[in-house]
């Protein structure tokens, strides 16, 4: 089920702090985060997140398409590298 | 025959039925439309008459529905956009993968066509 809508984008609250820090400052540099659960609002376009895939930071430089979507959509968690590379050596 | 939006011509059936030949007009919307349009149901598509058939395309547009070529853009463009910010959908759009979150080890044979068998190839 949606959220409900009084409630608001969900950002986290520390999230929050760093964008405005650095939409405040600016030269940007990425906004480090380990919340891929934070939907993306108007106020984050045009930063570059480095955003956790549980392993690593990735890369995601936010355009205005992207906003309502989570951060976390855009750093994939899996790596598939195909079937039957063993065999094709 | 008769012509509804274009080029649909829907056939020799009853009203709530010709309706939904037209892409994007389901049985809830036929049934709305045809309520709101005030025709007798039980008339056939190919007796209505062209004051009624107007009828119809008035109520179908003037209620924004999408439908047919519009509808079926809309719709391109929206994976079109999920591809284009390369989000986690647009990607299984991309790949031809179940887009919300089914599993794959099994199933999935809906978004992932026939089976292809991947076989072994020996070392040589």
């Amino acid at each position: 089920m949606a959220r409900s809508i009084k409630k608001g984008f969900y950002v986290d609250p520390s999230l929050q702090d760093k964008i405005e820090e650095a939409q405040k400052g600016g030269a940007r540099k990425p906004v480090q985060t380990w919340s891929r659960r934070s939907t993306i609002t108007p106020d984050f376009v045009g930063v570059t997140f480095n955003v956790h895939n549980g392993k690593s930071f990735v890369p995601v430089y936010v355009t205005e398409n992207m906003v309502g979507h989570k951060l976390g959509e855009f750093a994939l968690t899996r790596t598939f590298k195909g079937h039957g590379s063993h065999t094709k050596k | 025959m008769p012509r509804l939006i274009g080029v649909d011509i829907p056939n020799n059936k009853k009203l709530e039925y010709a309706l939904r030949y037209i892409y994007g007009i389901g049985p809830t919307l036929s049934r709305e439309i045809v309520a709101a349009s005030e025709i007798d149901p039980a008339t056939r598509a190919q007796d209505l008459t062209e004051e009624q058939l107007n009828r119809l395309t008035a109520l179908i547009t003037e209620r924004n529905h999408l439908v047919e070529g519009d509808l079926r853009r809309s719709i391109a463009a929206n994976l079109k956009r999920l591809q284009a910010i390369n989000c986690s959908r647009g990607i299984r759009h991309r790949r031809g993968l179940p887009v919300r979150g089914q599993r794959t080890s099994t199933n999935a044979r809906t978004r992932k066509g026939a089976r292809r068998t991947v076989g072994v190839m020996k070392k040589k």
